[in-house]
């Protein structure tokens, strides 16, 4: 995928990605975030995540560690972070190459359902979306991504390899802290 | 005898507070039961409590001098509350670690402590009441991230040996995908699914009129979600003076 060059509007790290997707619907941004896993305990989170916005509506997905794109990228980049995070506003138009590409795309609520779990953002990303949109593809598309929403949920809690790892991180990571923090265990 | 609860979930906008007050009146309907906010960086369970314009928090109960924590336990709903305040100079001025004899203090005289917990785990202040507690209550939408959050929960209390009570399933849309998710879940979570309580305006409505949901809609399908879980909550008897001395002994650093 090539990107185009962008203007950095954000560099830093952040816990939830929650935060760049609001940004870009707030911003309404015509840009993309680069995001890359802080951590990479999981084969999938070598890596770096692409997220393309087109008036802060997330476009299309695509993984470079796992060269997988649309839902999939989304699934390698769920549950991966903390994250570098990088992102560039492009000038109208700039997008429209790789924004063509329909294997790449994803639902307009898909990163939120799936990247921040949070359904309120994914309703308002849709709404969003169906401002330019004629009236009732969005209606079946929203029936579509909730169905796949769970499907995913689903999967991923049919991968006991990445559950594993997340618990086997957490674990680390509390006894870390239990020894920097004081705490007896 | 009595039990420490912490509702916890990692992840933000899961609807803890909401939960904390509904479990909190739900089993107040068998048990003496005190709620304490104890996510001391981002209160708000004052607001769901209608509690906004008390004068005595948390906050000032752990301030080196402070008064003692009957000061700050406000009787509400059949349970006796104890908010947080929401000042951010408070919360630097206040020593969280000194939540360790509050809950000692008030474990003497009550059957059920509830614990609302930060959500996040980056922090000693953030992770305390779950270090405190017997068990969690590990609140999930059923999304992936915020699954992946309450496994993370999980495994932290587990290293603090603390239990799981059960987990909750909170704003659920779809009925059916929920009884195809929670069954997955639980092979994860050492507790149960205590209940899945159905996403609606409701919640919102009662957040809005600062009262509980129990309160404000109790004949609800969401009230009675939250009525279900307790049903499945077996609270543990505990030694009053046993639990006390617990808190009291736990290994807290004293600065953070």
């Amino acid at each position: 995928m090539k990107l185009p060059r962008g203007q950095l509007v954000r560099s830093r790290v952040i816990t939830d990605p929650r935060t760049v997707l609001v940004d870009a619907l707030d911003r309404e941004l015509t840009g993309y975030a680069l995001l890359e896993p802080q951590g990479s305990l999981l084969l999938d989170d070598d890596g770096t995540g692409v997220l393309t916005f087109d008036e802060g509506v997330p476009v299309v997905a695509y993984h470079t560690g796992t060269d997988r794109g649309g839902p999939p990228a989304l699934a390698d980049l769920a549950a991966s972070g903390p994250y570098d995070l990088e992102l560039f506003a492009v000038h109208p138009g700039a997008l429209d190459a790789v924004h063509h590409r329909d294997a790449f795309s994803v639902p307009p609520g898909m990163a939120a359902d799936r990247l921040a779990g949070d359904q309120d953002l994914a309703d308002r990303t849709r709404e969003r979306s169906s401002r330019s949109r004629p009236a009732g593809v969005d209606a079946v598309e929203a029936d579509d991504e909730a169905g796949s929403e769970v499907g995913a949920v689903e999967a991923f809690l049919d991968d006991a390899g990445k559950i594993e790892a997340i618990r086997e991180q957490a674990r680390e990571e509390a006894q870390e802290r239990a020894e920097e923090w004081g705490f007896d265990i | 005898m009595v039990e420490a609860l912490a509702v916890a979930s990692g992840k933000g906008g899961t609807g803890k507070t909401t939960s904390t007050l509904a479990l909190g009146m739900a089993l107040a309907e068998q048990y003496d039961v005190t709620v304490v906010d104890a996510d001391m960086g981002m209160a708000n369970l004052l607001f769901h409590a209608g509690l906004a314009d008390v004068e005595t928090t948390l906050h000032d109960v752990l301030v080196e001098g402070g008064p003692p924590v009957e000061a700050a336990v406000y009787d509400r709903y059949g349970m006796s509350v104890v908010p947080c305040g929401t000042s951010l100079a408070d919360f630097a001025s206040a020593d969280p670690t000194r939540l360790r004899d509050v809950v000692a203090s008030l474990a003497t005289d009550t059957d059920v402590i509830l614990l609302d917990s930060a959500a996040t785990l980056s922090s000693r202040a953030a992770v305390l009441p779950i270090v405190l507690a017997d068990r969690v209550v590990v609140v999930l939408e059923p999304t992936i991230p915020s699954l992946s959050d309450g496994l993370k929960v999980q495994e932290y209390a587990t290293s603090y040996d603390t239990g799981t009570a059960g987990i909750l399933f909170n704003k659920v849309r779809d009925d059916d995908a929920i009884d195809r998710i929670a069954p997955k879940a639980e092979r994860y979570f050492e507790g149960p699914t205590l209940a899945s309580v159905p996403a609606s305006d409701t919640v919102r409505a009662a957040r809005r009129a600062g009262q509980p949901l129990l309160a404000y809609a109790p004949e609800s399908a969401a009230a009675e979600a939250y009525r279900e879980a307790v049903r499945g909550l077996s609270v543990r008897d505990g030694d009053s003076a046993a639990v006390a001395d617990r808190f009291r002994s736990a290994v807290v650093p004293e600065s953070l």
